[in-house]
């Protein structure tokens, strides 16, 4: 007993020391010159969407090795913390709270990949104070519902417009199309915006079918769509599923054009669907064909430190990391508190207004709208040819 | 109605690798009166060892099937050996509760040994005839029968349920005219009187887990070549099967085949006419509607209550 | 679980009281240290509040399970259908048609008893393995219904948002510790009323009926009525729980709702020791923080990041091995 008595005494007296309330203390904290500069990185590196995580890392990290070899951030060195989500909202909510609360003082987070677990890390960055900059969620409401979220990429609303357009302008011979959708906020949400976009343009939509995340039986499906005999299934979901529809499709005789939109944009895709993927157009935001110099070497410099080539989401990421350095060194200082640093990045992304002020990466110019959100990046489809994506011939620059 | 047919084949296809998987679970049940969790991670395994043994190891596919049916039994047995044996008299919940952390465990282990991508038998390594594809300029299907309107049976899905067909005779077989399969449901019916009877109780346990799982294996890679390999298949795959095992009458094979049929041809017509989003929603509702009202299962023995 | 006041108890009590105070304060200790560039490695307090009030939910739901399991003696595979209801009433009246916490809670209660109970009559007759793959088939309906119908949620998948933050006399609850003081009175209630259930004619029911359904009944024990008593009860406590942390979430999805949780909540309490509220306390205080505790030391290798589920999974399984009847000391 006397053992606990003398712990819970050092216990209280600690705590009496060190507890103040919880607001003047964060004002009262000032930090001294930090070495280091911390950046979350928060994406799932494991679970389902594993892959894009991957590839989001990579991109990371050849950032942050090209700054630091360049001298780091005003002489201080950047570093990535990885935190996985794993895709879920329930764990990017936990996530969240350990990157906010971090004694290692995060100033900025790039991520969430899911659009589900940017709008349920959201509540608690906003809480706090602290810049969500999302390299990959396209569902519309993630940054209309709060000042701290940013994205470099264009939304669903677009995406989903963009597609239906595609396919009524330059796919001209396509007079049907069908929709065979994820039944999660992605796929829902695309799906909706590509059928309201439909119904205005006069697109022949013949038939809409559902499917749920992680199955791997689409059979029963296809078979109904096929049935309506369309000229086009456009698959609003990601890349596995995506994968597994097309084969089984090719396999139950479908012959119809598959249309994908950027949640397919993955290797991965390739090889679940296998020679069956050939011909099947998707839309990304960003394709390595279309980009300039600046693409070509960092497609060259990602070969060499990973020995794989980068995807769209390397690069967005590669982009997104680059837009807080920037932000960090025109803003960055040393004697403020965190949360006015906090702050002042967000602050920094939030005046990137115009195309004069506007952020050059390897994805082309980045600025924000009031809500944060990307809106003058243009959407590239790309087609599966000879078992690669290349950019498809015919690109479509202007939405009507 | 020639889409009817189609799904309808489509239907019995996924009963049929239901049913295989289903009576893993079930001759488990019988005998030693535990669901066993594990059993749909040991049928992701099969497709694994199969994929690793022909992708790594070069070995033909008509050996690696077998091969992967005989590593898996020994997982199984090697399961019931060190977790299930030692809690044979401990709580039935004590057994239960093993079973789904070895679910975890061995999930978990595929996870890190293969990562969580889907992976596929690759195209070149498969005996021709079990590769159909559309020829994009005629619409032709290759190595396929064509269907009165329209549709297409894959010679795959033809090789699914034929050996489906084929090892759920010979199961039957085996359990009503050998020697061990005599063992087997003397153990189902009193496990301590056949023990005294000079029946090796935990050989005959041991021969039920070694005969389920190779099973499971058969069905994971009859998964791995029309659907994709991935950790989490056994546990999707292993829910639809469990209600199947249950809707039959957990305990009874026969229902245990019959219920893979029904859960399959539910699931498919389900998802084909009603909602993609309620696929396997059907075949709880048909699982939840036989146990209230026949709480033996469709094709069970009245028994009374279960304990 | 005398009320005795030993130091020990007291030491506890005051531990449990002050618990905010201490994390804020380990805070602290950590910030001082980092400005001299050392780092402990200590998690942030607001992010260990946020898994210390997670794991009291686990103890409120495995007090809640604990009932039907323990007491009663029946399997239950789909205790989480009750969490859904309780969370998604309580966030569908407080986001969608902006009624008060306060109002809301009760309501969210009351729809879950309501539910137990209709779950619980055509089951009535069905014992052991067979109610709990009933439960197990509820559990997964609700889980889909929740998925696909967006006319009740208003989005796909579940998506729930913005769930507003109880407010009373003004102030908003949204902190961390207003949500540890919240849960912690909300449990110790559970856990006075189960208590005392336990303890009183209807808990000797309860355990009668585990022992022996025929002998109970020939005893003169109205079994349907002490079952229903059961289910109801559990699933009030569910409820209670599920319409917690939908104001703690903000945001919910179906994924909360997953059949893996109501598998987590049962080896809380087994591993606990069934039919005892402190080993359901104990158990659901260990599983529900060893995901997170487990997360840090095997994040770096990506591959290996599912290995914390991995060692769950040993972890079961050494216990069933070894302890087969639980963590807690006394038999059940």
């Amino acid at each position: 007993m006397r053992n606990w008595f003398v712990g819970l005494l050092i216990v209280g007296f600690v705590s009496v020391l060190g507890c103040q309330p919880q607001d003047k203390k964060n004002t009262s904290t000032t930090q001294t010159t930090q070495k280091e500069l911390k950046v979350a990185v928060a994406a799932p590196y494991t679970g389902s969407a594993a892959a894009f995580g991957e590839m989001i890392r990579r991109g990371a990290e050849l950032r942050q090795k090209e700054i630091n070899e360049a001298g780091g951030i005003n002489g201080m060195k950047l570093t990535l913390l990885f935190e996985d989500d794993a895709g879920k909202g329930s764990e990017a909510s936990l996530v969240a709270e350990r990157i906010v609360n971090s004694p290692q003082k995060i100033v900025a987070v790039v991520g969430h990949f899911n659009s589900t677990c940017s709008l349920a890390g959201q509540e608690i960055y906003d809480r706090v104070g602290i810049v969500e900059l999302s390299p990959g969620s396209t569902a519309v409401e993630v940054c209309e519902r709060s000042p701290w979220t940013f994205r470099n990429l264009y939304h669903d609303g677009f995406q989903g417009k963009f597609i239906a357009q595609y396919i009524d302008n330059v796919l001209t011979d396509i007079e049907s199309v069908a929709v065979f959708f994820d039944n999660d906020d992605y796929g829902r949400g695309l799906r909706n915006a590509f059928v309201a976009e439909a119904e205005r343009i006069g697109l022949n939509l013949v038939a809409s079918e559902a499917y749920e995340r992680d199955s791997t039986n689409f059979k029963a499906q296809l078979t109904s769509i096929k049935a309506k005999n369309p000229d086009a299934i456009f698959i609003s979901g990601l890349f596995t599923e995506a994968g597994l529809i097309v084969k089984q499709g090719r396999e139950a005789g479908i012959t119809a054009q598959f249309f994908g939109a950027d949640g397919v944009d993955s290797p991965d895709f390739l090889t679940v669907a296998g020679s069956a993927a050939e011909g099947t157009y998707l839309t990304t935001p960003f394709t390595f064909g279309a980009g300039g110099t600046e693409a070509k070497q960092m497609e060259a410099n990602f070969k060499a430190l990973h020995g794989v080539t980068p995807d769209t989401w390397a690069a967005l990421t590669y982009d997104a990391v680059g837009m807080i350095k920037e932000a960090l060194e025109k803003t960055y200082n040393a004697e403020a508190s965190i949360e006015d640093n906090r702050k002042a990045i967000r602050e920094h992304l939030a005046s990137l207004d115009t195309p004069e002020e506007g952020y050059e990466g390897v994805t082309g110019l980045t600025y924000f709208d009031i809500n944060g959100d990307t809106v003058n990046k243009p959407a590239y489809v790309k087609i599966v040819k000879d078992g690669q994506f290349v950019a498809a011939e015919k690109q479509l620059r202007e939405l009507k | 109605m020639a889409q009817l047919l189609e799904q309808f084949i489509n239907g019995l296809v996924l009963g049929g690798i239901y049913a295989l998987i289903a009576v893993g679970y079930t001759m488990v049940y019988g005998i030693i009166q535990l669901i066993n969790f594990a059993h749909g991670e040991i049928f992701m395994f099969g497709a694994y060892l199969a994929l690793m043994l022909i992708t790594v190891f070069n070995i033909p596919f008509w050996i690696a099937v077998p091969a992967s049916m005989l590593l898996c039994a020994m997982l199984g047995m090697l399961i019931d050996l060190v977790a299930y044996r030692p809690l044979r008299d401990a709580p039935r919940l004590s057994a239960l509760i093993t079973a789904i952390g070895i679910s975890l465990v061995l999930q978990n282990l595929a996870r890190m040994i293969w990562s969580a991508r889907p992976r596929l038998f690759p195209t070149e390594t498969l005996p021709a005839f079990l590769v159909s594809e559309v020829n994009m300029q005629t619409g032709e299907i290759l190595n396929a029968i064509p269907l009165p309107g329209g549709g297409v049976l894959p010679y795959r899905d033809v090789c699914i349920l034929l050996l489906a067909v084929v090892l759920m005779i010979a199961l039957n077989r085996l359990i009503y005219l050998t020697k061990i399969g005599k063992a087997m449901r003397a153990c189902a019916q009193n496990r301590v009187a056949s023990n005294l009877m000079g029946i090796k109780t935990n050989q005959v346990i041991a021969v039920t887990f070694a005969i389920g799982s190779a099973l499971g294996a058969i069905a994971g890679i009859m998964v791995g070549l029309s659907e994709n390999i991935t950790p989490t298949m056994g546990y999707y795959k292993g829910v639809a099967a469990f209600a199947a095992a249950v809707l039959g009458g957990i305990g009874n094979i026969t229902g245990a085949m019959l219920g893979g049929i029904i859960i399959g041809l539910a699931e498919v017509f389900g998802a084909g006419y009603i909602s993609g989003g309620y696929r396997l929603a059907i075949a709880y509702i048909i699982m939840i509607a036989v146990i209230v009202i026949r709480p033996s299962g469709l094709f069970g023995k009245s028994t009374g209550t279960r304990a | 679980m005398k009320d005795k006041l030993t130091p020990k108890n007291i030491i506890l009590g005051l531990l449990i009281c002050f618990l905010p105070l201490l994390m804020y304060g380990i805070d602290d200790i950590v910030d001082f240290l980092s400005r001299s560039d050392i780092y402990l490695g200590w998690p942030g307090g607001e992010y260990m509040l946020r898994i210390i009030v997670r794991a009291c939910v686990y103890m409120l739901l495995a007090v809640g399970l604990n009932i039907v399991c323990g007491f009663t003696g029946l399997l239950d595979l789909g205790y989480v259908c009750f969490y859904l209801i309780g969370g998604y009433t309580a966030g569908i009246l407080m986001a969608r048609l902006g009624v008060s916490y306060w109002v809301a809670l009760p309501l969210a209660v009351l729809h879950g008893t309501a539910w137990g109970l209709l779950r619980g009559a055509p089951t009535l007759r069905l014992t052991g393995d067979y109610f709990a793959i009933v439960t197990f088939g509820f559990a997964e309906l609700f889980f889909r219904i929740i998925r696909n119908e967006q006319w009740l949620v208003g989005a796909p998948n579940g998506q729930l948002r913005g769930i507003p933050s109880p407010t009373l006399f003004g102030i908003t609850f949204n902190q961390n510790w207003h949500n540890y003081y919240h849960i912690l009175i909300l449990l110790t209630l559970v856990i006075f009323i189960t208590y005392r259930l336990q303890h009183s004619r209807v808990g000797r029911a309860w355990v009668a009926i585990r022992e022996d359904e025929q002998a109970a009944e020939s005893m003169g024990i109205n079994v349907s009525r002490y079952k229903s008593l059961a289910f109801a009860v559990s699933a009030a406590i569910g409820a209670l729980g599920g319409a917690f942390i939908a104001q703690f979430q903000v945001n919910i999805s179906a994924p909360f709702f997953e059949f893996w949780e109501s598998i987590l909540i049962l080896c809380m309490v087994v591993l606990g020791g069934m039919g005892s509220i402190r080993g359901a306390m104990i158990g659901a205080a260990i599983l529900g923080s060893l995901g997170e505790v487990l997360r840090p030391g095997f994040i770096i290798p990506y591959q290996f990041g599912n290995a914390r589920y991995l060692i769950f999974g040993i972890i079961l399984i050494l216990l069933m091995r070894f302890r087969p009847s639980g963590l807690s000391l006394k038999k059940a």
